[in-house]
């Protein structure tokens, strides 16, 4: 878990900073950070089985618009909720059929749906963006309950539903086992295809779950959100100390390492880097922390 | 396996004239000298960069960097001239060994260090980028002089000079990846890295050369994009990793490593800069473009996989 | 072989579905300019598509061309606002030999050549919203919305007014490279300068073009500078961004939010109070100033050393120079915000 005690030694560098360790601002920065958690849980499982999705960022936008159109439409919240989710599900479904039954490599896949997609969600709102929305759907991303806040709440549950999900059951197994060695899961009896299939719709699904929270919690809908997305998705589940090439990993190192970005992004306002300068010390961090992990795997390896 | 290769380069030319007779039909201006050399003068610089790429892929590699490494040296080029007041004929060379050096970091990572190459280029691309903005402050050099315009601007022959700049490194790419014991190294590298390193090539060293050349292809795509569009910007080169990218797996690169080549990777270019064009003239608008291109990137693979496996039963 | 055949036969379909959808998306008028004949072709380019902006740019010039009447009008322009996508715009509408081309340039001195390259081949070349180099592209006019100057001015006196004199003040921009933001951030330090010398500037943040990341950096420049006053967000991504992170950090009316954006998307924010005025110049009007002025450049009744143009329901507006004025930037407050649909 060294990404954890890169957040923790990150945390008291900018913790120095006048008013960083209060409770309101930590409890923005988890804020900040749910959407990106909770894609990074759906991409630690697609990763984890050996794919990867550069769609991702192009697929929030679809969500997000799909959300927004929903909840001015007026339909009940239930709706409001689920359609982002089942339409996230749906890209998931044809990824994942693209990868699993006509077994085209999940990079090519995604970066064409990256361009259909995004070029589809202009296509279909005309770029319009879409505002007055009404205050049901806002209470989605900046409720609360019981004091904590739904985003929040949300991240957390995805958190613990998908380490569950990877560690405890058959399924899970599966997943590693498929990413680690896909020919010896297939000679075990284990449904690879469907498995793969499985985990891009789960993915999917969450992504709609991401885009759900990220877009309620704003008063206006950019038809163009997402742009990076998939970078700093798939940047949280590698700085997490997920094996890039499947077969290893934890949603909790994900967990960590999207909020670690988000950490870095608010700490280096607070400790006033300059803001030219301020995207090469992130990128930096991120390069410490994943050369500090190979390192370290590497002489555990020996 | 050669056979093979042959054989898909060949489905991409039919492919290619495919295409062109449907734009031609979509608009009668496509198929004029201007509007193709004008297509291949648009795709001449991610061109540079496509090619080097392909042999990265083919190593079972990845640089995500590319956008960045132009953005950077692109930048020390333009620094170098109007902070350090060197003459570009200074400027250029250092600005070219400047992405070398970053490719060659990139390589070092990848090879010493031992983290994989998506990781490592995704990193610097963040990180390159953040230095070329922190460096220029943001700000974009102009007014170059008119010689330097000329390999962006000017013609030989009729001919745009990046597109000579193009023809010229392809050719010395396609010959060093099938002629000589190098470009074997790199299929092999791909195909089997353990075996190869098994057999005695230096696999490590080679891996770092393809870096360094990557590096060194985006810092020469920096060059002529610069004169291009007559100035220097951090943000140069911005998106440049995916389309070059895309041009090498719609041409039939793996992107598992071990087979592919850059005569596939130029067609495939045409294709994209082709569709974009007869498109344009068609006034298609651009996102539905944008989702054609992906498209046709999904299903030109599926009709290769499929094709192959079904020659195979 | 046969593989090759199917393979032949699959590509024969995905381009006839392609030319298909070509089909549809052309205008009904004809295929191409060359058909055109009598019509004069107007081609309008964005820096970008997919933001509410030039929706309501596209949606004046449209106006216009229905008003004006024989025009045939192309608007399409890259979805990523990026000069090297605009350029093959450019050069595939030259190859059409449209009659106008007007363009939002991305950068000034990029775009030049191709807009020479046009002018050689005879087809008219004017600019809208952001100019290109006037003398390396020889473009005919430009259709200035408002000058930088008078927005930053404008910008910047609104926040006194809202803050104080002595106001510490955040700028929320784009990205670092957007020029027009640059320009304008440029104008406000001048201006701060000259006639408010005690307003500091304390931090300048880019979000790029990321609705989320300019909400957490509103919140994050809150939170580190507890004494700033008044925020500008002078994107249409940024500003509404930043209006969110004041209302929900519940210092609405403690902390003064001025910028950029179109009514539609701040209309909310000035409802309630979070904004007080937003300053803009009507993008609906630009996008129909921008077609009158191409017909009548066009037609050669616009000529230089004009110094009025009669633009249809905009009255008369002022030519200086080879750029022609839509006015000075209007203001939207509670007052006459509803009445705006862009």
């Amino acid at each position: 878990m060294s990404v954890g005690v890169f957040l923790v030694l990150l945390l008291g560098y900018f913790g120095a900073t006048p008013g960083f360790l209060r409770v309101e601002n930590l409890r923005d920065i988890l804020i900040n950070a749910a959407p990106l958690i909770i894609a990074a849980c759906g991409m630690t499982m697609v990763i984890v089985a050996g794919m990867i999705d550069i769609s991702a960022g192009s697929a929030l936008a679809v969500c997000a618009v799909v959300a927004g159109l929903t909840a001015k439409s007026g339909a009940a919240l239930p709706f409001v909720v689920l359609l982002p989710i089942l339409t996230g599900a749906l890209i998931g479904a044809v990824n994942g059929w693209l990868v699993a039954a006509a077994r085209i490599p999940a990079i090519i896949v995604t970066l064409g749906m990256m361009s259909v997609l995004r070029g589809g969600v202009i296509w279909w709102t005309r770029g319009e963006w879409i505002g007055n929305l009404p205050a049901s759907f806002s209470a989605v991303g900046r409720g609360e309950v019981a004091g904590v806040p739904v985003p929040v709440l949300v991240a957390t549950s995805v958190v613990l539903a998908t380490a569950l999900l990877l560690s405890r059951t058959p399924l899970g197994r599966h997943v590693y086992a498929v990413g680690g060695n896909p020919l010896a899961a297939a000679r075990m009896g284990i449904p690879v295809g469907r498995v793969l299939w499985l985990v891009f719709v789960m993915h999917g699904a969450l992504l709609g779950l991401s885009a759900l929270v990220y877009a309620s919690r704003f008063s206006v809908i950019q038809s163009n959100a997402g742009a990076g997305f998939e970078l700093l998705t798939i940047s949280a589940v590698v700085v997490g100390g997920v094996n890039i090439f499947g077969g290893q990993g934890t949603v909790w190192g994900s967990a960590i390492g999207g909020l670690l970005l988000q950490v870095i992004s608010t700490g280096l306002i607070f400790r006033r880097v300059s803001e030219y300068w301020a995207p090469s010390v992130q990128g930096a961090l991120v390069l410490l922390a994943v050369v500090a992990d190979a390192l370290r795997t590497r002489r555990a390896g020996r | 396996m050669k056979r093979l290769a042959v054989r898909r380069e060949a489905v991409l030319v039919v492919l290619l004239l495919v295409e062109m007779v449907v734009m031609q039909a979509l608009s009668p201006l496509f198929l004029t000298p201007d509007n193709l050399i004008e297509v291949v003068r648009q795709s001449a610089e991610i061109g540079l960069i496509a090619l080097a790429m392909t042999l990265v892929i083919i190593t079972a590699g990845i640089d995500l960097s590319v956008g960045s490494i132009v953005g950077l040296s692109v930048i020390t080029m333009g620094m170098l001239w109007e902070d350090a007041r060197l003459p570009l004929s200074v400027a250029v060379p250092l600005a070219l060994f400047a992405g070398a050096l970053m490719g060659g970091f990139n390589g070092a990572l990848v090879t010493v260090v031992g983290i994989p190459p998506l990781i490592v280029t995704l990193a610097t691309m963040a990180g390159f980028r953040g230095i070329a903005l922190g460096m220029s402050q943001a700000r974009s050099i102009r007014n170059f002089p008119e010689g330097f315009l000329w390999l962006g601007q000017g013609y030989v022959g009729g001919v745009p000079v990046q597109v000579w700049i193009l023809a010229a490194a392809a050719l010395l790419f396609h010959l060093a990846l099938t002629r000589t014991a190098w470009g074997r190294a790199l299929l092999s590298i791909g195909a089997n890295e353990a075996a190869t390193r098994l057999s005695g090539v230096p696999v490590n060293r080679v891996k770092i050369q393809v870096y360094v050349l990557s590096g060194f292809m985006s810092a020469l795509a920096a060059v002529v994009y610069a004169a291009h569009v007559s100035v220097a910007k951090p943000d140069a080169g911005l998106g440049f990793e995916l389309t070059a990218i895309t041009a090498v797996v719609l041409g039939g690169t793996a992107v598992s490593g071990g087979e592919g080549g850059v005569l596939g990777t130029l067609i495939a270019l045409l294709m994209v800069g082709f569709l974009r064009s007869g498109l344009t003239l068609a006034r298609v608008p651009a996102e539905a473009q944008d989702m054609m291109v992906g498209l046709l990137l999904i299903l030109v693979v599926a009709v290769d996989r499929w094709s192959r496996r079904s020659g195979r039963e | 072989m046969q593989t090759a055949f199917r393979v032949a036969l699959a590509a024969i379909a995905l381009f006839c579905l392609m030319s298909a959808c070509g089909k549809r998306q052309a205008p009904s008028t004809g295929t191409g300019a060359t058909g055109a004949g009598t019509k004069l072709v107007i081609a309008v380019m964005p820096k970008l598509k997919g933001i509410d902006y030039f929706n309501a740019v596209e949606r004046g010039a449209r106006e216009a061309a229905q008003e004006l009447g024989n025009i045939d009008l192309t608007y399409d322009g890259p979805t990523e606002g990026k000069v090297d996508q605009q350029i093959p715009f450019i050069e595939s509408w030259t190859l059409q030999k449209v009659n106008v081309i007007a363009v939002a340039c991305n950068d000034p001195d990029a775009i030049s050549p191709a807009l020479k390259r046009a002018r050689d081949k005879g087809v008219h070349v004017i600019t809208y919203d952001a100019d290109a180099n006037a003398e390396k592209s020889g473009r005919e006019f430009f259709v200035n919305q408002a000058t930088f100057e008078d927005i930053g001015r404008a910008l910047v006196d609104e926040m006194a007014a809202q803050a104080g004199e002595e106001a510490k003040v955040a700028i929320v921009s784009s990205s670092p490279t957007a020029p027009n933001q640059n320009a304008w951030i440029a104008v406000m330090k001048r201006y701060m300068a000259e006639k408010y010398p005690k307003m500091q500037i304390i931090t300048i943040q880019y979000p790029e073009e990321d609705q989320g990341r300019a909400f957490s950096m509103t919140q994050d420049i809150l939170k580190t500078y507890p004494d700033v006053k008044g925020v500008f967000g002078i994107s249409s991504v940024a500003f509404p961004g930043a209006a969110d992170a004041v209302r929900q950090a519940g210092k609405r009316g403690q902390v003064a939010v001025v910028g950029l954006s179109t009514p539609k998307s701040m209309r909310e924010f000035v409802k309630d109070g979070t904004v007080k005025t937003v300053i803009l110049w009507n993008p609906v009007d630009l996008g129909y100033l921008t077609v009158y002025v191409a017909k009548a450049v066009a037609e050669g009744t616009l000529k230089p050393g004009a110094t009025e143009f009669e633009a249809g329901r905009l009255g008369k507006v002022k030519v200086e120079g080879d750029q022609v004025l839509l006015g000075p930037p209007m203001k939207f407050t509670i007052q006459n915000i509803d009445q705006y649909d862009f």
